[in-house]
């Protein structure tokens, strides 16, 4: 199944590179090679790069091994906020799917801060953890932490009456039935939370190493480029998010295929 | 003959709480004694379920007393073999470990949880699926394997709640001859609900008819045909003859 997923996600990728690089070359030299940028004229740009500087950019990038760095980096960060977000989110979320009696505080919690955005959080979290790794990996940690929360929350929620009833007449204390009926249930809807917590985490990361702009991170190439400007390192980065992204996922995906076998379809 | 009663109920009532609440039971009296197996029979809501909850210790009679074995019913366990109406099997375990669930809450090793299952899988003939999970098995294993999950803890009852209701009328035949062939093996004090007479009298020694809501016990046939019982049972004069009588009793009181 994710093998398919997989080559799907290829075959996606290819066919997009393909049908910008038609695009590209057809408007070759039909854009305006001058903008104005609000206070100032820049030459040369290259609204549309075509694929032969992409390559060279790429070249350039690769080779100065400012994209490696800059890749190895962030994903240090998303992966450190992944984890403490989700140890921390899913921790919670099944307790609060357990206890019924906590859930008229834990709503109205939950709630209040699932929808401030990670943005919103950052000032706060610069003076609160200083300008370092800490409040970035903090900031993920964060968006993470609220979605799982909900969705073990929830996992823990939706497990039908009749297996609890089953694993009580079969004599299974609280502690076995959490662990091997209610945890098992709950598994593909903490899983489908953290696919989109894992999403949320690259958006979050890329914006808050935007604004504390320092080399190397993706956040930062994004940046740079803005500010020369310079379109194809600007679409290389981008590219190198959504891979990033993607790549993310289908991991998740593998991990969570993997986990709930026996969901699988027949075919 | 007359064995100690394992399962009683004295004058059992039970109303659901709510907004309107309903009066599901109302001055029952039964008694299951021990080995016996008892049909207990009744119309689409007449209690049958609610009686069998409270035996299971999932519902407290809101009047008179439930006991199981001599004391009184206070909340499920392993003594009490439930089997849910709903499909109930646990789809993230193997068949295999469906059937040591019970064993392993009892804290059994693994080498006697896996003697145990063998002999499990073997009597009820799943041998090819001990290894596969639930979705690969038909509704009609499928409950097999939750009957068997039941007896694998050696329970002093067990409490079956319409396990082949869903099922084909060629299924479920199939369903009832493994089910007395288990039961024939295992000879456990058994209370099956069901509302089909026909597979009453098949599986019971003893039919007791409930009336409908709020139930009542309507009336008590003895199924004296020997076992085992085969297709040419379903034929005989005796089944046939007990057929009516239920027919007759259900009828009872209506004009």
């Amino acid at each position: 199944m994710v093998a398919v997923r997989v080559r799907r996600a290829v075959v996606a990728l290819v066919a997009l590179v393909l049908l910008y690089g038609i695009a590209a070359q057809a408007l070759h030299g039909r854009l305006p090679d001058r903008i104005w940028m609000g206070s100032h004229y820049v030459d040369n740009i290259q609204l549309l790069p075509t694929w032969g500087s992409l390559a060279e950019e790429g070249v350039f990038l690769a080779e100065s091994d400012i994209l490696a760095s800059s890749v190895l980096v962030s994903t240090r960060r998303v992966l450190a906020g992944l984890l403490l977000g989700s140890l921390v989110g899913i921790a919670i979320g099944l307790a609060t799917g357990r206890a019924r009696r906590f859930d008229a505080i834990a709503d109205p919690w939950v709630t209040f801060f699932r929808f401030t955005p990670a943005l919103a959080l950052l000032p706060l979290y610069v003076v609160w953890f200083g300008y370092g790794e800490l409040s970035k990996i903090l900031l993920i940690a964060s968006s993470v932490a609220v979605i799982t929360l909900l969705g073990a929350h929830h996992g823990v929620r939706a497990v039908p009456r009749v297996y609890l009833d089953a694993a009580a007449s079969l004599g299974a204390s609280p502690r076995l039935a959490f662990r091997r009926v209610v945890l098992p249930y709950a598994l593909p809807h903490i899983f489908a939370s953290i696919r989109v917590a894992t999403g949320l985490a690259w958006v979050t990361i890329v914006v808050a190493e935007l604004i504390d702009a320092k080399m190397p991170s993706l956040g930062y190439l994004l940046a740079l480029s803005g500010a020369y400007p310079r379109v194809p390192t600007m679409l290389i980065a981008l590219a190198t998010v959504g891979a990033l992204v993607l790549a993310f996922d289908l991991i998740v995906l593998f991990v969570h295929a993997r986990a709930t076998r026996w969901m699988r379809r027949t075919s | 003959m007359a064995s100690a009663p394992l399962l009683e109920a004295v004058e059992v009532g039970y109303t659901y709480p709510g907004e309107n609440p309903t009066q599901a039971l109302e001055g029952l009296n039964l008694v299951v004694r021990d080995g016996e197996f008892l049909a207990l029979l009744g119309p689409v809501g007449c209690g049958k379920t609610t009686l069998l909850r409270m035996f299971a210790g999932f519902l407290r009679p809101t009047r008179g007393t439930v006991r199981c074995a001599g004391s009184v019913v206070d909340g499920p366990g392993w003594q009490k073999g439930y089997v849910l109406q709903e499909e109930s099997i646990f789809p993230w375990m193997t068949v295999r470990e469906n059937l040591e669930f019970g064993l392993l809450a009892k804290g059994v090793d693994p080498e006697a949880r896996k003697a145990a299952s063998d002999e499990l899988i073997r009597l009820i003939g799943l041998s090819a699926f001990q290894a596969s999970w639930p979705k690969e098995l038909s509704a009609g294993m499928s409950k097999m394997v939750e009957v068997a999950r039941v007896l694998a803890t050696d329970p002093a009852v067990l409490l079956l709640d319409e396990p082949f209701g869903a099922l084909d009328a060629q299924t479920r035949a199939r369903m009832q001859d493994a089910l007395a062939r288990l039961w024939e093996q295992r000879r456990k004090t058994v209370m099956f609900v069901t509302h089909d007479a026909e597979e009453a009298i098949y599986l019971a020694d003893r039919i007791v008819v409930l009336s409908e809501r709020p139930g009542k016990v309507k009336a008590e046939l003895a199924v004296e045909i020997a076992r085992p019982r085969s297709v040419e049972t379903r034929f005989s004069a005796p089944f046939l003859a007990l057929k009516r009588q239920i027919w007759e009793a259900t009828r009872g009181g209506e004009p």
